[in-house]
């Protein structure tokens, strides 16, 4: 029961305390970092339930829900039947919207090639990611609930179908701390000019402390709301500013010698002041090499602004963040901003995002890998759902919650592996090996060595876990 | 048999004024069951099953003698004297005045007092000062604003439909005002519950009993749901568990899937609790009766609106009409397979589960829906779904779009409101879908159908369901029950928040589970004294009010004692009044005040003040896609916090960083924690430094040219003290550094200096000035200006 903490013990625990453990911690671009972490605050550190295989979660949402059928899934049968109606036996026990008729099936115009020594099957809308065949491990039966991205995309990040549970990443911040007191533990990315819709239902915390909440970091310009000061401040004159406030605090908090909560909210402007520095220089690519620029798609306009983000979250997760989530964006399709929502004009939609992704992705497994890094971190590519068989309008797919793939790589799975599959036409999981976003949650608690089950916060006498009553972790994929 | 059960009930009805037995037996405060000495046909009746503590009768208990008499000021005093006095320890000596006003300014109105109010109770020597005071202060509209806030907490209000696309609501701030107004009008406790559950079936006619069953219509929804089945069965559980866990304090959600083998809530209980909802249906556009001087604005703006558009909106139509009935089925067919039969049913065959669906169906059809099938049918490849035709009028509707964007300056700004009511009710008709007890609470696994019933557990009470011709009168029935004095619990759970609100813990300390899983309450005694007062005064809350703010209790200096420390660390016995840091509209609506910039006007149309900027181009990217359209009226900018609008995807910045309610699901719990994204923002935001600026120039205008008189106007304003001499000292040695270190930044690139604004700059040494306002901005972030002590 190590996590059970009771909301109420929060009243009396802060995010950064006074006179509990000091850490030392050598973290690149900031030398050696002095935190003080209370033992009992909210975001010091705490104990795994067993050994962790990660240290870090990349999660990579691709919003809109990309069409596996036409990334991962060859189907020769999907593409002998183009054109065709749905068998009748495909569609047993599904619930489906009857618009535009579910009768035709489709294939797009993709050539198929086998990579690596798994022989894990890639269309060539992903050259670059195909070179990483033997790092993946491969869920080719995801299964999740909802027609809809709003009610899916919840349940991906929460585990619930209506808003009010914490998310993953928060969950993650609860259970493990934070590894790096001048960063949060839990930061969302997103490729976009404005943030993911729905926003802090994405990421928020639910019934966990506000404390656990993502933090979104905007995509240019200052990362986090407030990290500059008014422009008619100096940072030296706020520099003398906090001096004063120091003394004032003091003196003031000489009446309460035992309260640790007002000198740490004295501390916590120290701590604010450094974030200055060390929030922007957590994110600043300046440094970067010009080979890893290339790496990552920076040369190019399409994949730059993706790369950038992928690239953020490798210097996040050296910084030590847990959980960075990088929600993928819209592009110019047909004249419309668009996600990965393929309904219509599958064939430019899904080029234009595979060409945005697909390199920076890439990228950043080459990267980690170089740098050492890829086995202690876990990157997640995922989505709300996967897309139809069928075509609604000739030239797109609808959503598919019965059958898709997803993958993950590094962080203690399988590299070179699949699990699971799906029917011959790629519309639903093969029974049995179905893997549920709560299955994909339990399994990636699992590798930050955090038991699911065990991850219990006390939320008016009712204990709550991180996928509810359900999942199971996917051991099928992990070593 | 029907004969008698109805006797039954009504003997259970006559237990409203019996309940509350006054016990003089001190031993037997604290009763237990089977103590009942009330009539025992109706104690059967009404008898709970379990003898889990808050499920038995209230019993008022006697007033305990303890040592300390002359603290004694209400009888709550004694009850805490009794548990501090059993471990030895005394209460506290008072506040100082000055403290005192500061707390219950904050605590009553939600924000720090006016010098001159503070001047006024500290120069008022007579010995009912204090008492008037709190009179002075639940007699101000500002009392109903801070405790609509808390109510609103529980309401899990907001002003939009959360999930992604997170539309609008525009009518919803009716339902804040009417809680705004029900508090300041002290309007019954029980009253108020039974408006919101059921004021369309109790209170048929009365338009404030109408809107105030948007307590249930707050339930976060997605308008493009493809199952509708399912979100029937999602909003009622929402209503369900929500009541559940703010009015009666029971997380009624755990027996959802299955029993539980130590709870007394059955999974059977649960689902009879649901079946009082199964028939309510949101209605956005009932029209107001009675304007208020918001519609009125509201419909002048709307209808100028409509007529500058009325042409253009006509022809379109006229270009929808030509295939509308094709347009309005292929809307249709993009449900799921069982919400789709139920669509396409005739009217003739519909049950009632398909007349709410078909009703929602209206909800959320517009036409942007229909014309959604003239771009599917013009984007489309397919050459059987593929249309010319489709595409010609296509470009007809988008040019005439184009045409109606021109006007787009003229439509209703989202500040102005609307004209119409948001309200659930049963649409007229009394028959309800059936309730099924549900296989692991999925809800397409029906297992028994279920009746509408009181969880055994808590009463052997039956539902006494009026025979109403528009609506089941479930809902009526259970109003009732929920306000009875057959139930233990509403007002328990009631008086037990308001604890919380001012002590920071309940005497429950799970505000909102009284169930087995829940705390015991550390002072029963005190917790069913308050409930049974609260029924007796008629469910006043202003008299609960008074009742804990005029005791010793409350009245206590928070200043640390050693051996309170030592005997009781977390002071559950309360031995001290316990500090406690503002919550987030308190810090905002404090320093707004002390800015001198707030605007006092009470109710309306919710508000967007700017974002903070961030990034190069100074633009918020979350301002985009028309998620925040500022307020064009300035003044509004500056409105309380709880007037500020609800956006479930984008709570306000300033708010949300100090842990605003999460209007998801009922918030029961205002967290602390002490965060540097807190520092950033009250130190680094440009709206709070314009206001420090502002607060440095009301300190000059009110306290002259005299720095000494200006430390002790700002201490006035921000503490309701003045301060000390070293205090004054080292405020004094800042203005010395941070003047020269302004005129040298100034000297070196000759930029622009933050001077007070609102007062006469010209009369002013402007580094010197420069320097006091971010002497105040420095003040305004001390601990002791966001802690309430």
């Amino acid at each position: 029961m190590k996590f059970a903490h009771t909301r109420r013990s929060f009243l009396h625990k802060f995010a950064i305390g006074t006179g509990g453990l000091v850490t030392s911690t050598y973290l690149p671009g900031g030398g050696i970092i002095s935190g003080v972490f209370a033992n009992d605050a909210p975001l010091a550190p705490k104990e795994p339930h067993f050994v962790p295989k990660a240290k870090t979660v990349i999660w990579l949402h691709q919003a809109g829900a990309p069409s596996t059928l036409d990334l991962f899934d060859y189907k020769p049968e999907l593409i002998r039947l183009h054109g065709t109606g749905v068998p009748e036996s495909f569609l047993q026990g599904i619930k489906t919207s009857t618009q535009g008729g579910v009768t035709k099936l489709i294939a797009t115009n993709r050539t198929w090639k086998q990579y690596g020594e798994s022989g894990a099957w890639f269309s060539d809308l992903l050259p670059n990611l195909a070179q990483h065949a033997d790092d993946i491990a491969f869920i080719k039966s995801s299964v999740t609930i909802g027609a809809t991205h709003d009610i899916s995309i919840l349940k991906l990040n929460t585990s619930s179908l209506n808003p009010g549970r914490p998310s993953l990443g928060a969950w993650v911040q609860y259970a493990l701390g934070s590894a790096n007191p001048n960063l949060p533990a839990f930061v969302v990315l997103y490729d976009d000019t404005r943030e993911p819709r729905g926003g802090v239902t994405n990421w928020s915390s639910g019934f966990l402390p506000a404390v656990y909440q993502g933090t979104p970091f905007r995509p240019e310009g200052s990362p986090i709301l407030h990290i500059d000061n008014p422009e008619l401040l100096s940072r030296a004159q706020q520099r003398q500013a906090l001096d004063l406030l120091k003394k004032l605090n003091e003196q003031h908090a000489a009446a309460y010698p035992s309260d640790t909560e007002l000198r740490s909210r004295s501390e916590s402007y120290e701590l604010a002041y450094r974030m200055q520095e060390t929030a922007p220089e957590a994110v600043d690519l300046s440094q970067e090499s010009e080979a890893t620029r290339e790496l990552y798609g920076l040369n190019n306009e399409r994949s730059r602004r993706y790369g950038e983000q992928l690239l953020r979250a490798r210097r996040l997760a050296e910084r030590g963040v847990r959980f960075i989530q990088i929600v993928s964006g819209r592009t110019d399709v047909a004249g419309e901003m668009e996600d990965w929502d393929a309904h219509v004009n599958i064939e430019e939609n899904h080029g234009k995002h595979a060409a945005t992704v697909d390199k920076p992705i890439a990228g950043l497994l080459t990267d980690l890998k170089q740098r050492g890094l890829l086995d202690q971190t876990l990157v997640v590519w995922t989505s709300e759902f996967g897309r139809s068989s069928w075509s609604e309008s000739g030239n797109g797919r609808d959503h598919n919650p019965w059958g898709y793939t997803q993958w993950l790589a590094g962080g203690g799975v399988k590299a070179g592996y699949t699990h699971g599959g799906t029917d011959e036409i790629g519309l639903q999981a093969i029974k049995g090996t179905e893997v549920d976003t709560y299955d994909l949650q339990a399994t990636v608690l699992h590798q930050l060595g955090l038991d699911y089950k065990r991850v219990i916060f006390r939320n008016q006498g009712r204990s709550e876990r991180p996928t509810q009553t359900y999942g199971r972790v996917v051991q099928e994929i992990i070593t | 048999m029907k004969m008698k059960r109805l006797r039954l009930a009504i003997a259970a009805l006559s237990l409203i004024t019996t309940a509350v037995v006054v016990q003089t037996n001190a031993e037997e405060r604290v009763a237990k069951a089977g103590d009942a000495k009330v009539t025992q046909d109706a104690a059967h009746a009404a008898q709970p099953k379990s003898d889990h503590w808050s499920y038995q009768p209230i019993r008022k208990p006697s007033i305990p003698q303890v040592a300390h008499k002359e603290w004694v000021r209400t009888n709550v005093d004694a009850f805490i004297a009794e548990q501090l006095e059993a471990k030895g320890l005394s209460p506290s000596p008072d506040a100082s005045k000055e403290t005192l006003v500061r707390r219950l300014s904050l605590d009553l109105l939600g924000l720090i007092p006016d010098p001159a109010v503070v001047k006024a109770f500290v120069e008022d020597s007579s010995p009912d000062a204090y008492e008037k005071l709190v009179e002075r202060f639940l007699a101000s509209p500002q009392y109903g604003e801070r405790q609509a806030r808390k109510w609103l907490d529980l309401a899990r209000y907001a002003d939009s439909s959360g999930f992604q696309n997170d539309n609008d609501r525009l009518n919803m701030w009716r339902y804040r005002d009417y809680v705004i107004n029900a508090f300041n009008d002290d309007k019954p406790y029980d009253r108020f519950i039974q408006e919101q559950i059921a004021g369309d079936e109790l209170f048929p006619g009365d338009e404030q009993a109408l809107i105030a069953t948007g307590f249930m219509a707050q339930y976060p929804d997605n308008s493009n749901s493809r199952d509708m089945v399912q979100r029937h069965y999602q909003i009622v559980t929402d209503i369900t568990d929500t009541v559940g866990e703010v009015i009666l304090g029971q997380t009624f959600e755990c027996a959802r899937c299955h029993d539980h083998k130590f709870d007394p809530i059955s999974q059977k209980d649960y689902y009879s609790l649901q079946s009082f909802f199964s028939n309510i249906s949101v209605s956005d556009n009932i029209p107001v009766s009675q304007p208020t001087p918001w519609d009125a604005a509201y419909t002048k703006a709307a209808r100028e609106y409509e007529e500058a558009t009325r042409e253009i909106n006509a022809k379109i139509d006229a270009v929808i009409d030509l295939d509308r009935e094709e347009a309005l089925k292929y809307h249709k067919e993009r449900y799921l397979t069982d919400t789709r039969e139920a669509i396409f049913k005739p009217e003739s065959e519909w049950t009632a589960l398909d007349r709410w669906i078909n009703h929602r169906l209206g909800n959320v059809t517009g036409r942007g829906s229909l014309i959604n099938y003239f771009e599917e049918r013009a984007r489309s490849v397919d050459p059987e779904f593929h249309s010319d035709w489709h595409a010609e009028k296509l470009a007809e509707i988008e040019a005439l779009q184009g045409e109606l964007r021109a006007f787009n300056n003229l439509r209703p700004a989202a500040e102005l409101g609307s004209n119409k009511i948001t309200a659930m009710t049963e649409l007229g008709y009394k028959d309800a879908p059936p309730t099924y007890v549900l296989f692991g609470g999925d809800h397409e696994r029906p297992l028994e159908e279920v009746q509408p019933a009181f969880p055994a557990a808590l009463t052997g009470a039956q539902p006494e369901i009026p025979d109403l011709d528009f609506s089941s009168g479930r809902r009526a029935a259970l109003a009732k029950w929920l306000t009875s004095a057959d139930n233990p619990l509403t007002a328990r759970v009631y008086v037990n928040r308001i604890w919380d609100q001012y002590f920071g813990r309940g005497i429950v300390e799970t505000v909102s589970d009284f169930g087995k899983a829940g705390t015991k309450p550390s002072n029963q005694a005190l917790l069913d004294y308050l409930a049974a007062r609260f029924i007796e005064s008629g469910w006043s809350v202003k008299e609960l009010h008074r009742e804990i703010v005029l005791s010793s209790v409350y009245r206590q200096s928070s200043a640390e004692r050693p051996e309170i420390v030592a005997a009781d660390p977390e002071n559950r016995l309360l031995g001290v009044f316990p500090r406690r840091r503002l919550e987030a509209e308190q810090i905002r609506d404090s320093l707004l005040a002390a800015s001198g910039k707030l605007n006092p006007e009470v109710g309306g149309p919710s508000v967007f003040p700017p974002l903070p900027k961030t990034g190069r181009s100074g633009a918020d990217s979350r301002g985009q896609n028309n998620m925040w359209r500022v307020s064009q009226d300035e003044s509004l900018h500056n409105r309380r916090s709880l007037y500020v609008f609800t956006r479930r995807s984008l709570p306000y910045p300033l708010l949300d960083v100090f842990n605003m309610a999460s209007p998801q699901e009922a918030h029961s719990k205002r967290e602390i924690t002490t965060t540097p994204l807190q520092a950033l923002t009250l130190i680094n935001s440009e709206i709070i430094y314009d206001w420090s600026r502002a607060l440095a120039g009301r300190v000059i205008n009110e306290s002259g040219l005299d720095e000494d008189a200006n430390f002790d106007q700002l201490y006035q304003i921000l503490f309701a003290r003045l301060p000390s001499d070293e205090e004054r000292e080292v405020l004094k040695n800042f203005l010395d550094a941070q003047e020269q270190l302004i005129r040298e930044r100034s000297h070196n690139g000759a930029e622009e200096i933050a001077l007070p604004t609102g007062t006469n700059v010209a009369q002013l040494n402007s580094f010197r000035a420069s320097a006091f306002v971010d002497l105040v901005h420095t003040v305004a972030n001390s601990n002791e200006a966001i802690y309430r002590y």
